[in-house]
């Protein structure tokens, strides 16, 4: 698939990233208008005063993918699935608009060398170059101009600095003047600034591409540099022809444009059903999220509001905006001041409710308010009083992942974590906008005394490891709830095991055995057993197509200490012909039963090929002599997963073979699907569909797939590269006829065609009933009934190389 | 007359279908019994190399597993004149006859009992009546402490309790033609779940001379290859010690269970239900010394067990009237739009399962042939097993001909060959013990003749099992198998004579036609296989593959 993304901001970033991780070979093109590698914008500011090149605030991008610089997208062909720049043409499967905003302007920049807006590198080169020698005119108070103003109010080389506000406030129409005095008061102290309010430029004089003099309502304005900070819009005019738009590109809530070939993601979309336009880095990776899930089919996502906390943290005072969806403009609000701690509460309230809260130098606990606001709790303004001083979690220290600083203590203690790097397993706080890192950082500092220098450290691999088992443990809980009919309780699983006298060192055994098979780490055995206990809560169908019933024998006869056995029937294959006691139409009533009530949660396991010739009709099923393809369809359209079991079912195995009398194909190709596990193997070793039940049941996923979607952890070895008689065919030993020395010896059988060389699968290491044997101990030879074809290529006692002759 | 469509029947090997009518009465007066699924192995089979026909054919069935596997080999051996070294014969055989344990005992426990017990009832058994029970039937019964049976029924409990038995659900529960006490149902599913370890250990035991089962791996045209398992103690003392543990479960468990059957169902042992032609067949076989072999080869029509005639192989004839091809050829003619058979002319076809006759009749096979065959033909060693089992029970050799007679036909034979197995381990260890440890016929390929045609005959679980091979130019010519369901569950042939299966239905009365529980029961007892009995007549070398669904092929 070919995903070509617009715009290398942050949104476009974090998408190209993300898709990259999901499906490592996807082709992912960026195309950007600048002419440098993504950086992120937030710490535009630390260019302006020089503190930091752009290196330093340039955003990861995965190596692999494929970035265009200066391409600046002019239009977009959807019908010829084009994208056109200035210069050349881009072909997609899929297209991702993230072209974020633009700067409004008063008028018309470009061109003059005095005037400027504060979105990009270039912005911040052409101020810092330009400004010199001249007064700063910033027009604007939002949180970006009051940023850019903190930064130019520290900086030596400037050394007068006006700020344009239209109002009567700063940073927010709706603050209070009591905050609006303590924010003023921190600007003025340096005395370089001057703060005019219910003022706008009337007048401009334009000499030689520059502004030699402004003229406001209340004052005039010599050799001024100027920088509007006064908004943006979305940056997508080379959309309007192509595609529904409003303010932003028109999106649905699965950030799907009204082509559904085209996404649209972060401040240039603008979500249809609400209006909703992003201006947070953390909205934009949200969204960015949602469109990688719903691109890649990985599940349905859509985009929802969360709560957005925003800091401004300049020079001497922090301010806290936490704002709810809810947030509207007819609000009531609740003030607490305190003119000693300099310090303001503003609480905003409809109908009862808190949606808003901003706080100058506020120590209240945000995660209470959060919590509110979530829940929609009516505000308990005693309580609010209270605890006006002090929060349980501390300061807020990274508003973009909620962490306070009691939070980070705590992390730092217990996982004895020494510096920033390492936190990275634990939180992503000081890293999704980065704006916090240094905070982070003197946190973890201060913190290393706190840490018992006895507790063993645990290494980056381990606190991975611990993260994967919470997850795996959630999900298994997650299975608690899952199968109405079939609620036994994992009581019922020991009782079983008391019946079938199976002890707890056997099943300990066994359980080391599939962690080491599944190769997961040995801690995961008791998730195993876990998972175990759960097994019977995914409803699963058991389909007997063409077969021979020998993956269902092999099942119920040849198991590891009967636990296998035990498994199966203690997992609730609610269909499964060999075995139900249902017969008729009762057993199709089972059938139809599951399928209706248990939609996408079922696992549908196949076993024998599916015959196509003479429309279906070499195999019919139940009273109405429905055909095996159809059947089939029908149980696999609402499965949560379908394995294939056994060769037939994997390439139609013997039934297929030449001359393939019945039109015979495994059920991936009958199907037409490509996501579906096979077990090939004729039969199947019973512990491989265990493990991949277990691991479904665990991991939510599919294993890791070759090319033939085998679960690597099973088939991944060559039967050859774990032969118990390699060592003889190492040193020529073989065997030359049927029972001669060599074979009483038990020497290689590469003479007597043994096709373990061109076999993949786990047979020399699991065995067979009970790890009894397996076709190369007992002296004929591996058939290679495991690969495609085998039937026509592998199954016979002779050399490949004689076959040719 | 009305009809009934059961389909699919469960708990079966394969694909099986039966429409039966029934009157007011509810007395069945015709059945049809159809295979509803073709594969063709035959057809693949052509043009091979001989030697791969076991590997191949092998696949026929996964139930019936090595049968098949070797009775191809068998038949390419006949076609070759090759003699087998005596230890290849016993192996094979040790193999053959564990299987026969394994594939009864799950039969029984895991693919009939449910026609029998009621799972629901067995919650009201009283344990320590159960365990009392047990000793009616054995002397020393199997797991039989009040507290076994305390879990045994805690478990069930459980199950039940949760509304939803999984592999239980949707049984025909509380049926009236259940009649064993809640006692007797706890005690033999105790059994059940002991059934599962007994099959597992057992498999292990096949799996050291077979390399894995299903589909053993160790059977090649001359001999077999698991030589260095043969000559290893250790392996052949672990053989000997998992078929000692599961002659202890057949002796102890499985004989007095279903003497216990045979108590609770006597009235329809009495009455005669499930009867048929009366018709066997038997090839005989498993030699293991000069003078013995476990089965006799004969034939009885009619039910006269008075005259067992010869087994004659050309005498085998198989009829394609009813089934789905025309001569050779394959010949579709499709379903009722409604899904049911068309059955409504005399010469209508439904069913994948051919009709092969023997001397123009329609055959049954099975233990119960076996038995029969064995036992008029004179065979001293099985006889006691089937003295003592009719005298506990107080049967007759007339009341074995019966639904739960085959049944204890299958029971009697478990646990004869149980105890005979024993002997082809002493000749085999005699026979290493004196350096003989041949197990392959040597031969070069290149010098066995090019074109010859071989046949294979074995007792295999389910009945008779035969293999028939042509070759040319040293390649496969024509294949075609009779397996032992393709005689039971043939269908009717020109002559309106019917499969053995559907003989048995005929004049069995139902309690409910919704809950055809009685039908399951017939078809149940004889251990029908599908996968094995559906078999494509030689296709002539004419193209395969294209196959149209034909309103009427040549009628
Ligand atoms: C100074 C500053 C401070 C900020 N501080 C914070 C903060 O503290 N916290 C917070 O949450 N948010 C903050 N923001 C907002 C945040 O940076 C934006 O919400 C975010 O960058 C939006 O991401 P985006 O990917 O949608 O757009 P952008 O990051 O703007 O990326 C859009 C990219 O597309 C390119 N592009 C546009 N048109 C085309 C075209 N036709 N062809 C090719 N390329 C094109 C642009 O050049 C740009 O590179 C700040 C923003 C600024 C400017
Ligand atoms: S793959 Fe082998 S074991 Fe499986 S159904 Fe086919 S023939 Fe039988
Ligand atoms: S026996 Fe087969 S798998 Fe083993 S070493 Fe020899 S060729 Fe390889």
């Amino acid at each position: 698939m070919k995903i070509v993304i617009i715009g290398g901001g942050i949104a476009g970033t974090y998408l190209a990233n993300g898709i990259k991780k999901n499906i490592p070979d996807t082709d992912v093109q960026i195309l950007s208008d600048e002419a440098y590698m993504p950086y992120d914008r937030i710490h535009l500011c630390r260019l302006v005063n020089d503190s930091e090149m752009i290196e330093d605030i340039s955003l990861t991008l995965e190596s692999s993918v494929k970035i265009n610089l200066n391409q600046k997208v002019t239009k977009i062909d959807p019908k010829a699935k084009k994208v056109i720049t200035q210069s050349s043409a881009f072909d997609y499967d899929k297209l991702i608009i993230a072209t974020g905003s633009v700067p409004k302007t008063l008028f018309d920049t470009s061109g003059i060398k005095n005037a400027a807006t504060f979105r990009s590198a270039d912005d911040t080169q052409k101020i810092k170059e330009g400004i010199k020698g001249k007064e700063a005119v910033i027009v604007g108070a939002g949180p970006i101009a009051l940023e850019l103003l903190d930064t130019l109010n520290l900086m030596s080389t400037i050394q007068k600095i006006t700020l344009l506000v239209r109002s009567r406030s700063l940073y927010d129409k709706t603050l209070s003047p009591q905050s609006i005095n303590i924010i003023e008061s921190t600007y003025l102290k340096s005395g370089k600034v001057r703060i005019s309010y219910e003022d706008e430029i009337i007048d401009k004089t334009i000499h030689n591409d520059e502004i030699t003099q402004i003229i406001t309502k209340k004052l005039k304005i010599e050799n001024p540099f100027l920088i509007f900070g006064i908004g943006i819009q979305p940056n997508i005019d080379f959309a309007r022809d192509s595609l529904e738009c409003n303010r932003g590109v028109l999106t649905n809530p699965k950030m799907q444009t009204s082509d559904t070939d085209i996404y649209a993601v972060g401040e240039a979309a603008e979500i249809k059903e609400t209006g909703f336009i992003a201006g947070h880095v953390k909205e934009c990776t949200l969204q960015a999220e949602v469109a990688i899930a719903n691109i890649l089919g990985i599940e349905e996502r859509v985009f929802k509001q969360e709560i957005s906390i925003d800091m401004l943290k300049v020079g001497e005072f922090d301010l806290v905006d936490v704002k709810a969806p809810a947030f509207c403009q007819k609000y009531e609000k609740i003030l607490m001041t305190s003119d000693q701690d300099q310090r303001v509460d503003e609480y905003y309230i409809c109908d009862d409710k808190l949606t808003r809260f901003v706080g100058i130098n506020s120590n209240i606990d945000i995660g209470y308010l959060e919590k509110l606001m979530k829940e929609k709790e009516p505000i308990d303004a005693s309580y609010l009083y209270q605890n006006r001083l002090h929060s349980e979690r501390g300061r807020l220290i990274c508003s973009c992942e909620h962490v306070y600083q009691k939070d980070l203590e705590e992390m730092v203690k217990e996982n004895a974590i020494s510096n920033f790097q390492e936190l990275a397993a634990f939180t992503q706080a000081g890293r999704v906008c980065g704006r916090c890192k240094k905070m982070v950082e003197d946190v973890i500092e201060a913190s290393q005394v706190l840490i018992d220098p006895n507790k063993p450290k645990k290494s980056a691999t381990d606190i991975q490891r611990e993260k994967e088992l919470a997850l795996v443990k959630k999900r298994i809980e997650k299975f608690n709830r899952l199968h109405p009919q079939n609620q036994l309780d994992s009581e019922n699983l020991s009782s079983a095991m008391d019946a079938f006298e199976i002890g707890t060192k056997e099943l300990n055994s066994w359980l080391a055995m599939v962690t080491a098979t599944m190769q997961l780490h040995p801690e995961f055995a008791s998730l195993i057993k876990e998972g175990v206990s759960m097994l019977n809560r995914i409803p699963i169908i058991w389909l007997e197509l063409a077969d021979c019933s020998g993956n269902s024998e092999a099942f119920i006869k040849s198991a590891h200490p009967a636990i296998e056995d035990l498994i199966f029937e203690y997992i609730s294959l609610d269909y499964h012909e060999l075995l139900m006691s249902a017969a008729g139409e009762q057993s199709e009533s089972a059938l139809e039963h599951t399928i209706r009530t248990q939609k996408g949660n079922y696992i549908l396991i196949v076993e024998g090929a599916v015959p196509l010739g003479m429309e279906g009709k070499f195999l019919r099923i139940g009273t109405k002599g429905e055909t095996g393809i159809s059947l089939l369809r029908k149980c696999a359209k609402d499965a949560a997963m379908v394995i294939s079991v056994g060769s037939c079912a994997f390439d139609g195995g013997v039934v297929a073979a030449a001359p393939n009398p019945t039109g015979a194909v495994g059920a991936a190709e009958a199907l037409g699907q490509k996501d579906i596990i096979n077990l090939p193997g004729c039969p199947v070793n019973p512990i491989n569909i265990v493990g991949t039940l277990l691991s479904y049941l665990m991991f939510d996923e599919l294993p890791s797939l070759d090319q033939y979607n085998r679960p690597l952890w099973a088939y991944e070895g060559r039967i050859h590269d774990n032969c118990e008689r390699r060592g003889h065919y190492e040193l020529g030993e073989f065997v030359k006829a049927w029972g001669d020395e060599g074979a009483k010896k038990g020497w290689c059988l590469f003479e007597m065609g043994c096709k373990g060389p061109y076999a993949n699968a786990n047979c020399p290491t699991m065995k067979f009933n009970l790890n009894t044997s397996w076709p190369v101990q007992a002296g004929h030879g591996c058939m290679g009934c495991v690969e495609k074809g085998f039937f026509d290529k592998l199954a016979n006692e002779r050399k490949i190389r004689e076959e040719k002759l | 007359m009305k009809k009934i469509v059961i389909d699919p029947i469960t708990r079966i090997e394969g694909h099986l279908r039966a429409e039966i009518e029934i009157d007011e009465n509810n007395i069945v007066q015709e059945a049809y019994i159809s295979g509803q699924l073709f594969r063709g192995i035959e057809t693949i089979l052509k043009n091979r190399d001989p030697r791969d026909a076991g590997l191949l054919a092998g696949r026929i069935c996964g139930v019936c597993t090595n049968s098949h596997f070797r009775a191809a080999i068998t038949a390419v051996e006949d076609a070759y004149a090759l003699e087998l070294p005596k230890n290849a014969q016993i192996i094979r055989d040790l193999i053959s006859l564990a299987l026969f344990l394994q594939d009864h005992v799950v039969h029984f426990y895991h693919l009939h009992l449910l026609d029998y017990v009621d799972v629901t009832d067995a919650l009201e058994a009283d344990p320590k009546q159960t365990s009392k029970l047990g000793h009616q039937f054995s002397e020393r019964p199997y797991a039989n402490s009040h507290a076994h049976y305390i879990s045994v029924k805690e478990k069930l409990q459980k199950f039940v309790k949760a509304g939803k038995l999984g592999l239980f659900a949707n049984g025909y529960w509380g049926h009236k033609a259940y009649k064993l006490s809640p006692e007797e149902n706890l005690l033999l599913l105790s059994h059940y779940l002991e059934a599962l370890k007994f099959q597992t250990n057992i498999s292990q035991a096949i799996a050291i001379f077979g390399g894995k089962t299903p589909h053993p791996q160790t059977i090649v045209v001359g001999g077999i290859t698991s030589v260095a398992d043969m000559l290893n103690p250790q392996r052949l003392n672990d053989f000997i010690f998992i078929m000692k543990e599961a002659k202890a479960f057949i002796d102890r468990a499985y004989l007095p269970d279903m003497k216990l059957l045979v108590r609770g169902y006597k009235e329809e042992i009495k009455q005669g239900l499930g009867k048929g032609a009366g018709n066997f067949l038997s090839v005989g076989g498993y030699q293991f010394d000069k003078n013995h072999r476990l089965f006799e080869p004969g034939v009885i029509f009619g039910g006269d067990f008075t005259a067992i005639h010869p087994f004659d192989a050309r005498q085998i004839t198989e009829n394609v009237e009813r089934a789905w091809y025309d001569g050779d050829d394959i010949c579709y003619t499709d379903l009722n739009p409604d899904g049911t058979l068309k059955t409504a002319g005399n010469r209508d076809k439904y069913s994948w399962i051919k009709a092969p006759r023997y001397a123009q009749k329609s055959m049954e096979c099975g233990p119960l042939a076996r038995i029969l065959v064995s036992y008029y033909q004179g065979n001293e060693l099985i006889k006691p097993f089937v003295d003592s089992f009719l005298k506990e029970t107080d049967l007759t050799m007339e009341d074995l001909h019966t639904t739960i007679g085959r049944n204890a036909a299958r029971a009697i034979e478990t646990a004869y060959i149980a105890e005979y197995l024993f002997r082809f381990i002493n000749t085999l260890v005699e026979n290493i013990k004196y350096y003989d440890t041949a197990t392959w016929k040597q031969y070069q390929f290149d010098t066995l003749p090019g074109e010859s045609g071989g046949k294979a005959f074995l007792e295999v679980p389910r009945g008779v099992l035969s293999h028939f091979v042509e070759i040319k130019n040293q390649k496969i010519d024509k294949y075609q198998v009779i397996a032992p369901t393709t005689w039971n569950a043939s269908p009717k042939d020109s002559s309106g004579q019917r499969g053995a299966y559907e003989e048995a239905l005929i004049g069995l009365t139902l309690q409910d036609s919704q809950k055809p529980l009685e039908v399951l029961r017939v078809l149940h007892a004889f251990d029908p296989c599908i996968a094995c009995a559906v078999h494509v007549i030689d296709a002539k070398g004419k193209e395969v593959g294209k196959f149209k669904i034909e309103q009427n092929c040549l009628l």
